[in-house]
Order: structure tokens, then sequence, then C-alpha cells
């Protein structure tokens, strides 16, 4: 007579539950773990959903919400994300003052164009860092050039950044060459110079193009916005460390003209939701608000302290630092802003009925995109 | 490709049983979120994630008397139960927005991720206008709800769908289950009740996802049940973004060309 083995079963309690196991209750001798989600890692069992406090203090508002809970899921961005659109930005209006200064410039600002280049390939390489540090699976990074898919922003960014980093390259490494070499590398000065111009602005496009309302309503200008904010920070960078002459002069001119568009496309941005407050809410209250306005009075005292040029060298480091700071606190801004705005299921629920969900769009029905064949790498 | 497949969520027939959430983890072999007290009446799992592809809502309402509570047998309240889902949109925010290829439209005409090509850059996240799509930390991956792409590939009705006791989550063609919504809908007005509605299911009801294949009937507002009112894919509007930046970039460009011209011929000051 065999005897059946009798294996003992552990009582779970709440507390065994919550942190022994990773709840799936499949104990992988006896059962298969070849469903759908099974090869989800679980290497912290149970993180706690830290949005669930009970809250009954919108009962009584003219909204109905769901307990106050988000709609929305908060962008899982870490701060690496903001960190990059600062760089690719500074980047990229280097590399396009860069390749201006190879074609229109002559020899007075060959060494302004060098220093220009080489910013812009630090800054494209710095750049793909800070993104591959934001991604969930760091390893699976080059999947991003698997497909170029005209619908999302972040693959065309992706694209124009490895395009961007090629060129640069190119013209770092060739630029002083003789011959076909030379010329090969000024085309990539050049073709960088143009693609560093789309990097900076593509990256306002790629907070747009969400369902986060503050974003969404800032279409138009937060391209407009990251693009003058980042010819402010590329200037400011050059005069950290300041050259003479007419190189000089067409850094401080560049760096003037991005703060100005820089402050202008940020009070038009203020005004963005004129119908729906709560969305631009975040902007004026609380720690993302001060950080706003921090961005908004450093780069002013940016502009303010570097005069109109003939200030001393001095003079010239402060007002570049000021810059900096403000172009950085800006970034960080419009990310924690965006951030807070879709943790508000008001800013979701107000916006859209105040017009600015679908409704704002023609009536027709949005067509199914047309089917396009994409090349896949496998 | 087959017909297209989908849900319909009939919330009048919901009973908050919750058997959808058990059976979508069970099948899926999806870990626990926690054994946590929200407060909020029976709903303690808060909303849709990476690892919650179904989720049961729970409304306590007081009645206004427009709403006709002599209708109802507990004076006054009414319960409001729903059980949330990915959408599968016909114009899906996060798979326009994935930049690696993983998230595909399938021959069911569903959305699914495909975890051995994602690498978490959480754009999707992001994109989708209902909050469902979500990024484990853990894992690193974003993950949803693949309207059991595996049971459909084995002509099996998805398994919330078959655990559901009261019919509330219904599987079929879309087509179909559309007809069948507007037949309840009118049952239902025709029995008094006010304030139902269909929710996005055909891209005139919702033009700015151009239709759910995962549609609902609830009986009062979308916010009530957090859902957005007019959900639009954000793709529609990054095309006036891009103008934008276009126009901004080549600002820059001729600004830098122009100012070095300037400067060579020592007009700038």
């Amino acid at each position: 007579m065999t005897t059946v083995p009798v294996h003992p079963v552990p009582f779970l309690g709440p507390r065994e539950l919550s942190r022994d196991t990773d709840g799936r209750e499949v104990d992988p001798s006896l059962g298969l773990l070849q469903g759908e989600g099974a090869a989800q890692r679980v290497r912290t069992p149970e993180p706690h959903p830290g949005h669930l406090a009970p809250t009954r203090l919108d009962a009584a508002a003219r909204t109905p919400t769901y307990y106050g809970l988000p709609v929305l899921q908060e962008p899982v961005w870490i701060w690496t994300v903001p960190a990059y659109l600062f760089v690719g930005g500074l980047a990229g209006a280097a590399s396009a003052l860069g390749a201006a200064s190879l074609i229109a410039g002559g020899p007075a600002l060959e060494r302004l164009e060098i220093r220009c280049r080489v910013l812009g390939l630090v800054g494209d390489v710095l750049g793909s860092g800070l993104l591959i540090a934001d991604l969930g699976r760091p390893g699976r990074f080059f999947n991003m050039l698997r497909v170029f898919r005209p619908t999302s922003p972040m693959s065309v960014g992706s694209w124009i950044l490895a395009l961007s980093g090629a060129a640069n390259g190119a013209g770092v490494l060739l630029g002083r060459r003789r011959g076909v070499l030379g010329a090969a590398g000024r085309v990539g000065t050049a073709a960088g110079g143009g693609l560093g111009a789309l990097l900076a602005g593509y990256t306002g496009v790629l907070l747009a193009n969400t369902a986060v309302p503050l974003w969404q309503a800032a279409r138009r200008e937060l391209p407009v916005l990251f693009v003058g904010s980042g010819m402010a920070s590329a200037g400011a960078v050059l005069e950290l460390f300041p050259d003479s002459g007419a190189s000089r002069k067409l850094t401080h001119w560049y760096g003037s003209i991005g703060k100005v568009v820089a402050l202008g496309a940020m009070v038009a941005m203020e005004r963005s939701a004129p119908r729906a407050p709560r969305v631009t809410e975040p902007l004026r209250s609380g720690a993302t608000g001060a950080l706003w306005r921090a961005g908004l009075a450093l780069t002013a005292a940016g502009l303010f302290a570097s005069g109109l040029g003939n200030g001393t060298r001095r003079r010239e480091r402060i007002a570049a630092a000021l810059t900096l700071a403000g172009a950085l606190a800006t970034r960080l801004a419009v990310v924690h802003a965006g951030k807070r705005s879709a943790r508000d299921p008001r800013a979701t629920f107000e916006g859209q009925r105040a017009g600015m969900g679908a409704a704002e769009l023609s009536r027709a029905p949005v067509p199914k995109p047309a089917a396009f064949k994409l090349p896949v790498v496998r | 490709m087959t017909a297209a497949k989908g849900f319909f969520t009939d919330t009048s027939l919901c009973i908050g049983c919750k058997a959808c959430e058990v059976a979508c983890k069970q099948w899926n072999q999806l870990p626990a979120d926690g054994l946590h007290f929200s407060g909020n009446s029976y709903d303690n799992t808060g909303h849709l994630g990476a690892s919650t592809w179904r989720h049961v809502a729970f409304v306590e309402q007081t009645l206004p008397a427009a709403l006709g509570a002599e209708n109802d047998s507990s004076v006054g309240m009414r319960w409001l139960m729903e059980s949330d889902v990915c959408k599968h949109c016909q114009r899906a925010g996060c798979l326009e927005a994935c930049p690696t290829g993983a998230i595909i439209r399938t021959e069911f005409d569903s959305v699914y991720v495909q975890p051995d090509v994602c690498n978490g850059c959480g754009y999707c996240v992001a994109a989708c206008p209902f909050g469902v799509i979500d990024r484990r930390d853990d894992d690193g991956r974003a993950w949803k709800c693949t309207l059991c792409y595996d049971r459909l590939s084995d002509g099996m009705t998805p398994a919330c769908a078959k655990s559901c006791p009261t019919e509330s989550i219904q599987f079929g063609d879309v087509e179909e289950l559309r007809v069948r919504a507007e037949g309840r809908l009118a049952q239902l007005e025709q029995r008094g009740v006010r304030g139902a509605q269909l929710y996005g299911q055909d891209a005139r009801s919702q033009p700015g996802t151009g239709g759910l294949n995962a549609f609902f009937l609830l009986l009062d507002e979308p916010e009530v049940y957090n859902l957005p009112p007019d959900p639009v894919v954000p793709t529609v509007k990054g095309r006036e973004s891009w103008t934008f930046a276009g126009l901004a970039a080549a600002g820059m460009f001729l600004t830098a060309v122009a100012g070095a011209v300037l400067a060579r011929s020592r007009s700038i000051r």
C-alpha cells in the first residue's frame, strides 16, 4: 500500500498574502505559468497604490468625480526626462548656430562653429543617455529604431536624435579634414544644424501629443517655448566661456532672441485654456506654480542682466547662469505641472466639458489612419 | 481579419460581484494588487493598471427626486456599479504613440501589447485618454487588457465575460453588440429609467476615438464612473503642434543664419 504524500498547506493570512507572495497563488510545481500576464516581473510584491486616499470632499462640488481619484495615469517619466528636454534643446540650438556659422559666417566665426559642433555632439550623446535611463527596460533601447512611426513623436524624435548625433559626430570628426572627407564633415555639420532645430522643437510635440490636459492645451506654445529656451541656454553655455569679437556678439544676439521668444511663449501658455482655468491651475499654485514663476523670473533676469551687450565678462557670466537656471526650472515646471494636471480628474472633466476634447476638432469623426506598411527590423 | 470583437458592458445589470476582476487575474496569472482598504464604498481596487485589467467601480448615490426615487425599493439611494476595462479604441492613443511597434492591432481588431518588444518608454501611459495602460515599476514594461488574445485564438470567450453571472459583460462581434445595446437602451427608456446612455458605441457618439470596441451602457454621466466625457486620441491634435514645431525650428535656423550674416558684416552691436 502506497502512501499519498501530504503537502502541508501554509496558512495565508493578510500579512502573508501581501508580503510573502506575488499574489498569483500558482504553485509552479503544480500549475503552468503561461498566462498573458505570467511574465510580468514582480520584485517588490504589491506596491501600495498611493493614490487611494479616501476622500469625500468632492461630494458637494458641481462636477462629479469618482472619489476624486485620477482619471488618467500619471506620466511615469523620472527626472531624466525634463533633464533631457533641457539638454536636447541646448544641443539642438547649438547645432543650428554651428551650422549657420559654417554656412554664412566665414573665418571670423570658425571658432564658434567648432565650439557649437562639439556642444551639439556632447548634448546628443548625453541626451540619449538620459532617455535610455528613463526606459523601463534600458537594455531594449535599440527597439526605438525598430520602426519609424509618424504618428508617434517619440518615434520621430528618436530618429531625429540618432541622425543628429551621427551628423554632428561626422562634423566633429571630419570637419577639419581636407578633400572628400572634409566635405562630408561639413555636410554633417550643416545637416546636424537642421536636425538640431527639429530636435529642439519636437520635444514640445512630444509632451503636447498626450492626454495630459495641460500639455494638450498648450500644444501650440510648447514647441515655441522649447525652441526659444533652447536658443537661450545654448547662448548661455557659450557665454559662460566667453569668446571675443563677432562670435561673442552673435552668441549674445542669438541667446537674447531665444529668451524673448521663451518669455512670450510662457505668457501665452498661461492663457492657453481660458475656458477651463482648472487645466492651467498647476502653473499658478503650489510647488509647480512656484517653479514656473521661478523659470519666468530667472529667464527675465538673464535677459535684463545681459543687457544690450558691451557688459563686463563677469556680468555676462552671471546673466548666463541665470538664463540656464531659468531654462532648467521651466522644463521641470512644465513636466511636473503636467503630471499634476494628469492627477486632477477635474482638469480632464472640466476641460472636455468646456469644449477642449474632441469638440474643438471638426464635427466629422476622425478617420482611421491610413494603413501603412512599416519596415520592421528583426 | 475576422469580424471586430469587443465587449458591451451593460452597467444596469452589474451586481458588483467582481467575478470579472478575479477571473481576469486568474486566467492571465497577474500578480495581486495588495490588501488595501480605500474607504471608497466597496472599491478597494481603485483604477485600471498594469496588473489590473478589469476594475469594478462602486458609486453610492443619493437620488434626486427628478431621477425617480419611487422606482427604487431602497428609497432615495441607488447603487451604480460598472466593470471598467481597456476600450480597444478604433483610434488608440497608446498604439499610435508606441515608438517600438510593440503595440499592434490584432486580427480581432483589438489592441495588443507585445511584452517581448516593449522597452518601457512610458509614452503610451501618457497617451491613453482613459488612463488604462500603465507601466509596472518592477517589471519595467507597459501592460493592459489583451482582450484575452490567447483565449480568442482558441475560439473561447474572454475570461471576464465568461465569468460574469448577469451578462453585464457581453462579448461578441462589435456590430452585433451595438444593435443589442441600442435595443437595451430603448427597453430601459420604455421602463422609465432616466439618464441612461450609451458610451462610445460608435464614431458618431465619440468622434475623438472613432468609437470603442469595448463600449458601455451607463446610468449617469460618464464622470460619475471616472470616464472622460469627450475623450480624444492625442495624435489628431498633435498635427497642429507639429506645425508650430516646424515653424519654430525654421525660425531658429533662420535666426542663426541671419545672425551669422550680420556678424560677418559687423552690423550686430
